[in-house]
């Protein structure tokens, strides 16, 4: 309870013109304010107050922003989950070789599984039009200006994209090892694909990411004995960030690992 | 540049506790942002400055307030100030750290008539 008002610290309060006065700066049209300091805090709950105008009322809502996000992705979790479909979001930086990796893998798979594809751009229908010629029914959302996939894009494409029961639908995310950490679109699991050309610090320069993925698979291990890359430090990077995190090394272009990876899909689908 | 969608989040989201309050007009928003959140405070400032024309908080005094990151190491238990998740614990050098606050991203309050 703040004891100068009377203001509760949750839900909502009305103020009324009080005769007392505390230094409140006077409500001015748009303008920024950062790291400031109001009169009243209660645990970390700031408000502020204006007392020159009867009937205002403050509204304490302590509301996660991403909120919304993470609600329709549970939308789609669930539907996920009704369907027993897995559904994998793939997170890299841009040539990291996701959309390689998901030829190599829909082309090995689709005799015996069932597969589509959310393709995420700015531009271009080029990946999805790749997926497709692999064999996998597949949908390109581009995001123009947006930099990650959320969780409303998604729930959009499943209205058009058929996904069958028992299916693995795979996420290629944009690529961007930064914003679409944030953003749950309810996959199952995340993957993120490294490649051995980036250098084994990756994952110290971008920690969200690794923190938040399932599995990390190490991409271009073919060019291993042409780059500087330390696989042993890259892993133990991204442990001290995630210790649960999995490695698998791979290479799209010779096969090596891929059959490690899909045995990892088969493990997950069960 | 994930600061814009947020921005057009946080306008929704003001847009319907205002609607759900039968309120018209939001005089100030209260958003804050923790130093760990994965959102740069000034960039989506800056969105949110581009966006609100036409919408509820275009005359919403806008106030964001930052707020620091906080460690506990997982080793010595010590608390401290952590200015990127990557820290080490400043005593033991133990690493890695727990996020003890700071990764908030959130509306805090709505000043309505």
């Amino acid at each position: 309870m703040c004891e100068t008002c009377g203001c509760s610290e949750s839900g909502e309060f009305k103020i009324h013109d009080l005769h007392h006065h505390h230094d409140h700066e006077p409500i001015h049209d748009h303008h920024h304010d950062h790291d400031h300091t109001h009169e009243h805090e209660h645990d970390g709950v700031w408000h502020t107050h204006s007392h020159d105008q009867p009937q205002q009322k403050v509204i304490n809502l302590n509301m996660d922003i991403l909120s919304d996000n993470n609600r329709l992705a549970q939308l789609n979790r669930r539907f996920f989950e009704g369907r027993k479909v897995l559904c994998l979001n793939l997170v890299s930086s841009p040539g990291s070789g996701k959309t390689s990796i998901l030829e190599k893998t829909i082309q090995a798979l689709i005799p015996t599984r069932k597969i589509a594809v959310i393709e995420g751009d700015q531009q271009t229908l080029l990946d999805a039009e790749r997926i497709k010629k692999s064999g996998a029914p597949a949908i390109q959302i581009n995001t123009g200006s947006g930099c990650h996939l959320d969780a409303r894009m998604v729930e959009l494409a499943l209205e058009k994209l058929e996904v069958d029961s028992n299916s693995i639908l795979f996420i290629e995310n944009v690529g961007n090892l930064v914003c679409p950490a944030m953003f749950d679109l309810g996959e199952s699991k995340r993957v993120v694909v490294i490649s051995v050309t980036e250098g084994e610090d990756k994952p110290l320069k971008y920690p969200y990411m690794f923190q938040s993925s399932h599995l990390c698979l190490i991409n271009k291990s073919d060019l291993l004995p042409y780059v500087d890359f330390d696989t042993e430090k890259a892993i133990g990077y991204a442990r001290s960030l995630n210790p649960k995190l999995e490695f698998i090394l791979v290479s799209a272009k010779t096969g090596e690992g891929m059959d490690l990876w899909y045995e990892w899909l088969a493990g997950q689908a069960k | 540049m994930h600061e814009f969608s947020l921005a057009i989040d946080v306008i929704n989201l003001a847009q319907r506790e205002a609607d759900k309050n039968g309120t018209r007009s939001i005089q100030e928003i209260i958003i804050e942002v923790g130093d760990l959140s994965g959102v740069e405070a000034d960039a989506f400032g800056s969105a949110l400055d581009l966006l609100v024309k036409d919408s509820i908080l275009e005359k919403a005094l806008i106030s964001i307030i930052k707020t620091p990151g906080k460690g506990r190491c997982n080793a010595c238990k010590l608390e401290f100030d952590m200015t990127q998740r990557m820290a080490t614990c400043p005593k033991c050098r133990c690493f890695p750290s727990k996020v003890n606050g700071g990764d908030e991203f959130r509306v805090v309050s709505l000043l309505v008539e």
